[in-house]
């Protein structure tokens, strides 16, 4: 039972990491277009995507876009939150059907629904459009990693806060931010991801001139299936890795070679 | 001379509700006062109230003869150790402490040095490093503690600071309140629902029942002298007898159970008064027959509860027109003879018998 249930979980593992895996030999192939198992290794590829401006352009689009939508989306959520956490008012239910809708929504019907509105703003093909479209798609993400941070949090601490001299604003200053810190990271992250790997929309409004990263890359997997792609993807499959491993190990660091403080010594003395 | 604290007229609702009723209370500097009932009671809010974080619905909180209700609450200089403690969990213990301190722009080195010697009050010399989660629960409250105090505050409010700490350290954190509370003459308001709490730690015990003041007085006259049914029964064990004044001057009453009972000298007893008469358990005595110059009854024994060295014998007395439960509290020693379904003789003296006007 004990060996059926480990194979099993081997499996699972490696059915749904196969994709990734076999990604990765692809990308340093040197045959002339995907195939795998690759005929024989090299380079060339890294080297093509690192010169090719057709693809440089669309992962600078895609940082921007991606960036852009973190920031705007981080202005909305954050008072969004602590409005619809903290507080009871008329139509606070309404609002927040609102926020979340485009997470029921297929993007594809929002993709054509933007298609046309931004058409007559002259937003369409530009960064700025597809910001704003990604931001409605992130908000609904971020909303809901915050709130449930803030739902955790203890009100007794900014209470205990104001107790001690501090005024609302230095309460927030001083505690409820830096409490809440990680979530906001988190909420912040996944509003940068949600934008940088959304294709649907990005297909529909980015254009030429906004085209990003996922959009260059089912154009060119459409119609050459340039090994690039492998590349693209690999190095994404990197990122993200560090993105996940970085953080604990830089924590795990931190506590290591935490040097005894100015407090310590001013304690300690007799 | 006007009261270094006091509250006038003081009440609460919320919508048609009423959390607090006309609660008028006066402490002098440097008093302990312990608000103490049953959750719901009003105690919290007015604790609240006094912090600044409910506001009263009628009624002025005075420091010292100035009005404070106006103020918000970091204006009010009010040290508060709340149930949970409240310390900030990604702040060391020695900037929980120097917090107050930071906020009232203390100059940063000699923040950290009063922060550390008020650790080193409270005993904790040496940990101020630790962050909130290294600490044990006794620390943490000591912690809470040196930041309430720090800063020098005109009022220290402590919200059922005990209630999460298990027996023995909280007996110990008891006295340790009281000797730092003391050592720095800081006026006091506790706030808990624990009698024995209440009576081991005040100057002084306000007890509150049903969004009012039941009773003000020092632990000894709440328990020796309630003022209220209440009172009698909320704080420790005690025998409450439902009777009608027969005769003032000869202090006698009429109850269904016990029929005439003599009670103790008291100016409240008026002819056909309907009273409440309380005998504490450790006023009565058991024994096999009725024992002369003392007022008997019989009882048949129901549950002894036994804590060792004393045990609680519940039995019930009665005669034909009614019965009642009565408790008696028995040496640990003695107990030793008696059985559950036991008849014997319950006896005590008249001036135990304390006449509270319902």
């Amino acid at each position: 039972m004990n060996r059926f249930l480990i194979i099993l979980g081997i499996i699972a593992v490696v059915f749904v990491a196969a994709p990734l895996v076999i990604v990765i030999p692809m990308s340093f192939s040197n045959a002339r277009s995907l195939q795998f198992p690759p005929p024989g290794y090299g380079w060339g590829y890294y080297e093509a995507y690192f010169t090719d401006m057709r693809w440089l352009r669309p992962t600078y689009n895609s940082l921007i876009i991606a960036a852009g939508t973190t920031v705007l989306t981080m202005i909305l959520v954050v008072p969004a939150t602590f409005a619809l956490v903290r507080h009871r008012f008329a139509g606070k239910s309404i609002a927040d059907i609102m926020l979340l809708m485009p997470l029921a929504v297929p993007h594809i019907v929002m993709a054509v629904g933007y298609y046309s509105f931004f058409g007559a703003f002259g937003l369409v093909q530009t960064h700025l459009g597809v910001i704003l479209a990604h931001t409605c798609l992130s908000v609904p993400i971020a909303f809901l990693v915050l709130s449930a941070n803030l739902k955790g949090f203890d009100r007794t601490l900014e209470r205990a806060a104001q107790s001690l001299g501090a005024s609302p604003w230095r309460t927030f200053i001083h505690i409820t931010l830096p409490i809440l810190k990680p979530g906001l990271i988190i909420s912040a992250l996944f509003a940068f991801v949600q934008s940088f790997d959304e294709t649907v929309v990005a297909i529909f409004i980015s254009g030429r001139n906004a085209a990003t990263l996922p959009r260059k890359m089912f154009d060119s997997i459409r119609q050459e299936a340039d090994p690039v792609i492998a590349v693209v993807s690999t190095l994404l499959f990197v990122l993200v890795l560090i993105g996940i491993v970085a953080p604990p190990l830089w924590a795990a660091i931190r506590a290591r070679i935490k040097a005894p403080s100015a407090l310590s010594t001013i304690e300690k003395r007799p | 001379m006007t009261s270094y604290l006091q509250l006038t007229g003081i009440s609460k609702a919320y919508g048609d509700v009423t959390a607090l009723s006309k609660v008028d209370l006066s402490v002098e500097k440097g008093e302990f006062v312990t608000f103490l009932g049953p959750s719901g009671s009003g105690k919290t809010t007015t604790l609240m109230i006094i912090a600044g974080f409910e506001k009263a619905t009628t009624g002025d909180v005075l420091i010292g003869g100035h009005s404070i209700s106006a103020m918000a609450p970091h204006e009010r200089n009010i040290g508060i150790v709340f149930q949970n403690y409240g310390l900030f969990p990604h702040k060391t213990a020695i900037e929980n402490v120097y917090f107050p301190l930071q906020m009232r722009d203390m100059n940063r080195a000699n923040g950290l040095k009063k922060a550390a010697d008020m650790l080193g009050l409270v005993g904790l010399m040496g940990l101020g490093d630790r962050y909130p989660k290294e600490l044990s629960g006794g620390q943490q409250q000591r912690v809470a503690l040196a930041r309430a105090l720090v800063f020098e505050p005109s009022l220290l409010l402590l919200d059922e600071p005990l209630g999460a700490l298990d027996k023995n350290l909280r007996e110990q954190m008891q006295i340790e309140i009281k000797r730092i509370q003391r050592a720095l003459g800081v006026t006091t308001i506790f706030v808990t629902h624990d009698q024995t709490e209440a009576m081991s730690m005040s100057d002084r015990i306000v007890v509150f029942d049903a969004g009012r003041i039941q009773q003000v007085a020092t632990p000894l006259d709440i328990y020796h002298k309630p003022e209220a049914r209440f009172v009698a029964g909320f704080i420790g064990e005690s025998n409450l007898i439902e009777a009608v004044v027969v005769d003032p001057d000869k202090r006698t009453a009429s109850s269904a159970a016990l029929g005439e009972v003599e009670f103790a000298p008291t100016e409240k007893a008026m002819q056909g008064r309907p009273v409440t008469l309380m005998i504490r358990p450790e006023h009565m005595r058991l024994s096999r027959n009725p024992i002369e110059g003392r007022r008997n009854a019989r009882m048949t024994i129901e549950t002894i509860v036994n804590y060792g060295d004393n045990a609680l014998v519940i039995g019930n007395v009665g005669g034909k027109h009614g019965s009642m439960p009565m408790r008696v509290r028995v040496l640990g020693a003695d107990v030793v003879i008696l059985k559950e379904g036991d008849e014997c003789s319950v006896s005590w003296m008249p001036e135990a018998v304390y006449l509270i006007a319902s």
